[in-house]
């Protein structure tokens, strides 16, 4: 399938993320020659265990997240991050959760936002918020897809002169911020070259993972 | 007074068929302001009307004895003499009428020979009528059914090839010819090329027949996979092509150019060389191309297309049309590519093409040898492309393939294959 690389909006120190950063950004998307496609939404559920006794909750793993994503809406990805596992369910896998009672959703959070079409790439900018929520957590995500191709290997050097080509578009608008992609080292999670979407479930994981650790280093900071 | 209308009768019979006496032939003064097609469309119509009067004549003669006989009988009524009247009437008008039209047709040349000695600008005669009453069209008639003797010749020497590429491909054992020889397409040397196709002589003089060119093929480049089918073959692999790609631990033999279609684990047929009509060319990750042969088993390529890795559907062949804008803009390349394979020397054109084709093999990490980037912007479609022309006026296979140091412009290395960017491509690259 097709090759996506996850990226995460850093807000420079001390600037907060607001819905004009995602207005703009989405306009740089068009100076470039995007075509508005459509809407898109994915969804990120982090999981907590149902103990009778609360105490022993550090036993268990901490970040059990659980993934929806729009290309695939039979199916339901869970990721164990701190033990390097991702696994592809059915969709019907939640309600048999929701049945067991043994993990309940502690925190879900709605990414979404607007799809574009360059070509053959395709540009989905986007908001995260909670899903009770109307309130923007204030967190900007963005995702590259090349088309044609799913090695990760043979379409690097062509990624990365698209995210130049972008970054650089970005920086015209002098945006307090820039986007940030790291990626994650598949092969510890047992993926291979050839893309698929539990790789992408990965990236959305190692992004929550980002965005969390930013804001909590702003928090930080302000105290 | 019977006797009077039978000799009127009589006379008016038999002055029927011979037209009426010629009049001095004058000089057809009134029908030189038209073309000469005109005047013979002309006097043909007037014979026409003339045969229709004629016609008349004798019915209306018919007619007369009718009344006579009628008239004969006993115990009658006026009745025959009415009718007798009515048909004299309408005699004498188609007799005039006959006349007028033998005035006309006398005045156009037809019924004698004055035009004839008058060179004619069109080479054109007028109409002759024989004496036994045979028209002939003459010249012009001779200028039309030579025209469709001209046109009749070509027709059968385009059904003698038709019929002879059918029975090549549906009774080969009938086919006592080599593959080589049966083509007529005409090898236009270009000056530029010689050197060029001297160069390629030695290697490519034994890649003759089909088995030769897809061996070397596989020698050449490592990472290709190259499979050959049926054309109907074809058509059943393209449509399970998305089943197969997602498996990343297929496993193809070696040689699988003598494999069969479907992939499948237990024995697998033999594709005949004489058969193979598609050749497939996978770059794993990178593309595949879809190449057809016509006819089946021949060295003759006929159509290129390029395709995703991961595309599969049943419009996944030679004519069909990628749904990627890169892919799209390298089959159109490929297309032009072909043609100028096929003038400069049809006999190695296919050997020449799948090294061409092979030369995309980095399509995506080779920068643009003029500008120096992977992706551009494409003017006309504003989207982003890496570089999807390679030149095929300077492609040699051999250079492709050689892993010598040979001179080239640029600071490339000579492995790298040259590739620009829509825009950055010229003519003369």
């Amino acid at each position: 399938m097709p090759l996506k690389w996850v990226f995460n909006w850093q807000p420079n120190a001390g600037s907060t993320v607001n819905s004009q950063i995602l207005n703009e950004v989405s306009q740089c998307v068009e100076s470039i020659n995007g075509v508005k496609e459509g809407r898109w939404k994915a969804t990120l559920t982090y999981y907590k265990p149902m103990l009778r006794d609360q105490a022993l909750a550090a036993e268990f793993p901490r970040d059990f997240l659980g993934i929806s994503l729009p290309e695939q809406p039979n199916k339901y990805y869970f990721i164990l991050r701190g033990h390097k596992i991702v696994l592809e369910a059915d969709s019907s896998i939640q309600l048999i959760m929701e049945k067991l009672q043994s993990y309940k959703s502690r925190v879900a959070l709605n990414f979404e936002g607007f799809q574009y079409q360059l070509g053959d790439f395709q540009l989905r900018v986007g908001k995260v918020v909670p899903t009770h929520s109307e309130n923007l957590r204030g967190i900007v995500m963005e995702q590259v897809e090349y088309l044609p191709i799913s090695s990760l290997e043979k379409s690097r050097q062509l990624m990365e002169e698209f995210v130049d080509i972008w970054q650089d578009a970005v920086s015209k608008r002098s945006l307090p911020g820039h986007f940030l992609h790291i990626e994650p080292n598949f092969s510890d999670y047992g993926l291979a070259d050839h893309y698929t979407s539990q790789h992408t479930a990965v990236q959305y994981a190692h992004v929550m993972a980002q965005l969390i650790a930013s804001v909590q280093a702003g928090q930080a900071a302000r105290n | 007074m019977l006797q009077q209308h039978q000799h009127h009768l009589q006379s008016a019979a038999t002055a029927a068929p011979p037209l009426p006496p010629p009049a001095t032939s004058t000089p057809p003064s009134s029908t030189a302001g038209e073309a000469p097609p005109k005047q013979v469309a002309l006097a043909m119509d007037r014979l026409g009307h003339a045969a229709r009067l004629i016609a008349d004549i004798r019915l209306g003669a018919d007619r007369l004895l009718e009344a006579l006989f009628v008239a004969a009988q006993p115990h009658q009524s006026s009745k025959p003499l009415h009718l007798f009247r009515q048909e004299d009437d309408s005699m004498r008008q188609h007799l005039q009428d006959l006349r007028t039209i033998g005035r006309q047709l006398e005045e156009s040349g037809v019924l004698n020979e004055s035009l004839r000695s008058r060179s004619n600008s069109w080479g054109l005669h007028m109409p002759l009528v024989c004496p036994d009453g045979a028209v002939v069209a003459y010249a012009w008639k001779r200028q039309l059914a030579g025209q469709a003797g001209a046109s009749a010749v070509d027709r059968t020497r385009l059904a003698l090839k038709a019929f002879t590429d059918q029975k090549r491909r549906f009774f080969p054992h009938l086919d006592d010819e080599q593959n080589g020889q049966g083509t007529d397409s005409v090898s236009k040397k270009h000056r530029s090329s010689q050197a060029l196709l001297e160069d390629n002589q030695d290697n490519l003089s034994d890649c003759k027949t089909l088995s030769d060119v897809l061996t070397s093929l596989e020698k050449d480049m490592p990472n290709l996979k190259v499979l050959t089918y049926e054309r109907l073959d074809w058509l059943k692999r393209a449509s399970s092509l998305p089943a197969s790609a997602n498996d990343n631990t297929m496993e193809v033999p070696k040689h699988n150019f003598h494999s069969s279609s479907i992939l499948r684990p237990g024995p697998q047929n033999v594709v005949s060389m004489d058969k193979v009509a598609v050749i497939e060319l996978l770059f794993p990750s990178v593309f595949r191309a879809v190449v057809s042969l016509h006819p089946a088993g021949s060295t003759d390529p006929d159509s290129v297309a390029f395709f995703s890795p991961d595309e599969g559907g049943s419009y996944i062949h030679a004519r069909g049309s990628s749904v990627y804008h890169v892919y799209r803009h390298i089959t159109e390349h490929a297309a032009v590519a072909l043609q100028y394979f096929l003038g400069i020397r049809s006999e190695t054109a296919l050997h020449s093409l799948l090294h061409w084709i092979c030369s995309y093999r980095s399509l995506f990490t080779d920068i643009c040898s003029k500008c120096g980037r992977l992706l551009a912007m494409e003017k006309q479609s504003a989207l982003l492309l890496p570089p999807v022309h390679h030149p095929y006026r300077t492609f040699s296979p051999s250079k492709a393939s050689s892993t010598q140091a040979i001179a080239s412009t640029g600071d490339q290395s000579c492995s790298a294959p040259r590739a620009y960017h829509i825009g950055c491509f010229s003519d003369e690259a």
